[in-house]
C-alpha cells in the first residue's frame, strides 16, 4: 500500500473523529436541563407566541434529527451560532483569537521539545546517576504543578517584585502596531510557564526510550565494530529513540492546549484560553461550544500530522 | 486433581504459609524503603484528618465574610493571611481540601471501575468486543479532556456529582489499556488454560483469577491517576466552574484581581496546596508500585508508561 493511500486513510479517520466531537457537542447541549433553549427562553413573562418565534428563528422547533443535520451543515459552512455576548457569529469571534494562541503555543511547544530532549539525553548518558535523578526530578516536580499557579508565582515575582517583565497581554498598551521585541518581551513569562509544566512529558519519555535503545543488539554490534561512544550515542541511539518521542508530539499538543487555556487566563493573553474563561463567566454557550469544537479539531489534526511525519521518519513502517 | 486445578498465583502465595500479618509487614517494609512515599502518606493522612474535622478546628461558617480583617498578610494570628473578604486562608484551605479530596477519590474510583470492566471484557472476549471497546477508548483519548470537561460542566451546571462523573467518564481509557494488556498476558498462562479445559465458567475465570491477579496494578494506576484528577478539577475551579465555592481552585480564581496590589498570599497558598497534594499522591503511588509490583522497581518510569499507554 502506498503512502498516499495511508494518508487518505488517516484523513478519513480524522474526519470521522471530528464528526464524533461535533456529535458530542450536540448531545451535551440537548442533554442540558431544559435543552438548548433554556438560556434563551429564561423569561417567565414571555408569551407563548414569542417563545415559538424564538424557537423557530433558531430552528429549535424542527425534529431532533433535522436539527442535528442542520447543526453539522452549519459547522462545515462556518455557521456556529451567534454569540450571546458579542452578538456576532461565534465562528468569527473564535477565528480572531486563533493567531494569539498559536503565537504562544508554537514557541512553547518548540522550546519544550528541544529542552525536553536535551534533558532526556543528559539524563540517559549515565542512568540512575546523580545528574539523572536531579534532572528527572526537576521535570517531574513541575509536572505536578498547576500551570495557572506557576504562572501566578512567576508573575508575582518577575512583574510585581522585580518589575522586569510585563504582566499581561501580548503587546504594550502604548504600541499601535505589531512589534517583534515587544511581543517577545510579553511572551517570556507565559512561554516559560507552559514549557516548565510540560517538560516532563518529553524529558522522561526521551530518557526511557534512550535507555531502552541503548540496550538493543545493534548498539552492541556498533560497539563491537569499534565505533566511538559519541558516534554510537548520537548517530545510532538518539535517532532511533527520537521516534517514540515524535509520536507523542501529537498527543502533547492536547496537553499544551490545556495548559494554554489556563496560562492565557493568568497572563491575559488574548487567545482562545482567555476567551474560554471569559465565555464561561458570561455564560456564552455558543462560544463555549465552538471552542470545544475548535480544540478538538486542533488536536485531531496535530495527531494526523504526527502520524504522517512518523510514517516519513521510520523506514520500517509499511502502510498497512 | 481438583486440588491443583484451583492453583493460581494468588493461592500459591497463601500456601507458602504467609499470613495476612506477614504480608502486611512485607508490604510496609517495601513501601517504607521510599522516603518520599512515607512523606506523601503522612501529608495525605494529615490533610484528610484536618479536612474531616475542619469544623472542630475552625467552628465557623467558611462562607461568612469578616470585613474587619480584609487582605491581611501572613501573621501569627493568620499564618497564611486573609482573603479579600477577610476570611482566614488557613481555614479556607482546610475546608477547601474537601471538594478536592472527595472528587479525587470518587472520580478515581469511577475511572478505575470503568477501566477495569472494559479492559477485562476487551481482553477476555477479544474479537469484535475488543475492537469496539478499544476504538471507543481511542476516541476518548483523542478528544481533549479539559475542554470536554469544561463544556459539560458549563452546560450541565457545576455540581459535585457532575464534576466527578465527567472527570471519571473521560479518564477511563488509560486504565482500560492497562487492564486489557494484563488480561491478555494472563490468559496465556497455564492455570487459566487448565481452568478453561476443566470447564470453568466465565464468572469464575474473570473474578476468581483475572481480577484478583491484577488488583495490585489496578490499585497502583488508580493512585497514579488521582493527581491528574486533582489538577483537572483545580483547573475547572480556577476557570470559574467550582461546585463548592470554598475550594482551592476557586480561591485562585478570585485572587486573579488581587495580585496587582501585592497580595501574593491569596494565590500562593491555595496553589501550593493543590501542588503538594498532587505531588503527595504521586509519591504514594510510587511507593505502592514499589511495594506491590516489586519486580518493576524502576522509578519515575510509571508516568511515562502511563503516557505511552495512552497512544
Amino acid at each position: 500500500m502506498g503512502f498516499a493511500t495511508y494518508i487518505a486513510k488517516r484523513l478519513v479517520v480524522a474526519v470521522l473523529l471530528i464528526f464524533v466531537a461535533a456529535t458530542l457537542n450536540f448531545a451535551i447541549v440537548h442533554l442540558a436541563p431544559g435543552g438548548p433553549d433554556a438560556v434563551l427562553l429564561n423569561n417567565p413573562r414571555m408569551s407563548p407566541e414569542a417563545r415559538a418565534s424564538i424557537l423557530k428563528s433558531f430552528g429549535l422547533d424542527k425534529p431532533l434529527y433535522e436539527q442535528y443535520a442542520l447543526y453539522v451543515i452549519g459547522l462545515i459552512t462556518g455557521n456556529w451560532g451567534t454569540s450571546y455576548f458579542f452578538l456576532t457569529p461565534s465562528y468569527m469571534v473564535i477565528a480572531q483569537r486563533i493567531p494569539a494562541t498559536l503565537a504562544l503555543m508554537i514557541p512553547s511547544l518548540t522550546l519544550t521539545i528541544v529542552i525536553g530532549i536535551g534533558i532526556g539525553v543528559l539524563a540517559s548518558r549515565k542512568p540512575f546517576s546523580f545528574a539523572d535523578r536531579f534532572l528527572s526530578s526537576f521535570s517531574f516536580f513541575f509536572y505536578a504543578m498547576p500551570a495557572f499557579w506557576l504562572g501566578f508565582v512567576l508573575l508575582t515575582f518577575f512583574s510585581l517584585f522585580l518589575g522586569v517583565l510585563p504582566a499581561s497581554g501580548m503587546a504594550s498598551v502604548t504600541s499601535t502596531k505589531f512589534q517583534l521585541a515587544d511581543y517577545l518581551h510579553h511572551l517570556i513569562l507565559p512561554m516559560t510557564t507552559l514549557t516548565l509544566v510540560n517538560l516532563a512529558n518529553f524529558s522522561l519519555l526521551m530518557r526511557s526510550s534512550l535507555i531502552e535503545v541503548l540496550e538493543q543488539n545493534y548498539i552492541t554490534t556498533a560497539r563491537g565494530k569499534g565505533l566511538t561512544e559519541h558516534l554510537i550515542f548520537y548517530r545510532h541511539a538518539l535517532r532511533n529513540a527520537l521516534l517514540p518521542t515524535v509520536t507523542m508530539v501529537g498527543l502533547f499538543v492536547g496537553f499544551i492546549l490545556t495548559g494554554a487555556i489556563l496560562t492565557e487566563t493568568v497572563f491575559s493573553w488574548p487567545g482562545l484560553g482567555l476567551l474560554t474563561f471569559d465565555s464561561i463567566f458570561r455564560r456564552d454557550y455558543p462560544i463555549i461550544l465552538g471552542l470545544f469544537f475548535m480544540f478538538s479539531v486542533m488536536i485531531i489534526f496535530s495527531n494526523l500530522i504526527t502520524d504522517i511525519i512518523y510514517g516519513l521518519l521510520d523506514p520500517r513502517i509499511t502502510y498497512g | 486433581m481438583a486440588c491443583w486445578t484451583r492453583e493460581s498465583p494468588m493461592d500459591e502465595r497463601k500456601e507458602t504459609k504467609q499470613t495476612v500479618f506477614s504480608r502486611a509487614a512485607k508490604f510496609l517494609k517495601l513501601y517504607s524503603r521510599d522516603r518520599s512515599a512515607i512523606f506523601g502518606l503522612i501529608f495525605l493522612a494529615t490533610l484528610i484528618l484536618a479536612a474531616s474535622f475542619a469544623f472542630v478546628l475552625y467552628p465557623v461558617d467558611p462562607e461568612k465574610p469578616e470585613l474587619a480583617s480584609t487582605l491581611f498578610p501572613p501573621s501569627v494570628v493568620h499564618p497564611l493571611g486573609t482573603d479579600y473578604i477577610g476570611r482566614d486562608q488557613l481555614m479556607l484551605i482546610i475546608y477547601g481540601a474537601r471538594p478536592s479530596l472527595i472528587i479525587a477519590f470518587a472520580a478515581g474510583a469511577i475511572l478505575s471501575l470503568l477501566g477495569t470492566l472494559t479492559g477485562l471484557a476487551a481482553g477476555y472476549f477479544g474479537g469484535k468486543v475488543d475492537g469496539a471497546i478499544m476504538r471507543t477508548a481511542d476516541i476518548f483519548l483523542t478528544i481533549p479532556t479539559l475542554p470536554l470537561v469544561l463544556l459539560v460542566v458549563a452546560v450541565l451546571g457545576p455540581n459535585l456529582i457532575n464534576v466527578m462523573l465527567v472527570i471519571g467518564l473521560t479518564g477511563w481509557p488509560v486504565m482500560t489499556r492497562i487492564v486489557r494488556s494484563d488480561t491478555l498476558s494472563l490468559m496465556k498462562r497455564d492455570f487459566i488454560e487448565i481452568e478453561r479445559v476443566m470447564g470453568a465458567g466465565i464468572r469464575r475465570i474473570l473474578f476468581k483469577h483475572l481480577l484478583p491477579n491484577q488488583l495490585n496494578s489496578i490499585l497502583v494506576y488508580t493512585s497514579l491517576s488521582i493527581p491528574v484528577v486533582i489538577l483537572t478539577e483545580a483547573g475547572l475551579e480556577f476557570l470559574g466552574l467550582a461546585p463548592i465555592s470554598v475550594s482551592w481552585g476557586f480561591m485562585l480564581n478570585t485572587s486573579i484581581s488581587y495580585w496587582i496590589i501585592g497580595a501574593w498570599w491569596l494565590s500562593f497558598f491555595p496553589g501550593l496546596a493543590i501542588f503538594s497534594t498532587a505531588l503527595a499522591f504521586y509519591f504514594v503511588s510510587e511507593g505502592l508500585k514499589a511495594a506491590l509490583n516489586p519486580k518493576q522497581r524502576r522509578r519515575q518510569e510509571s508516568l511515562v508508561v502511563q503516557l505511552a499507554e495512552r497512544k
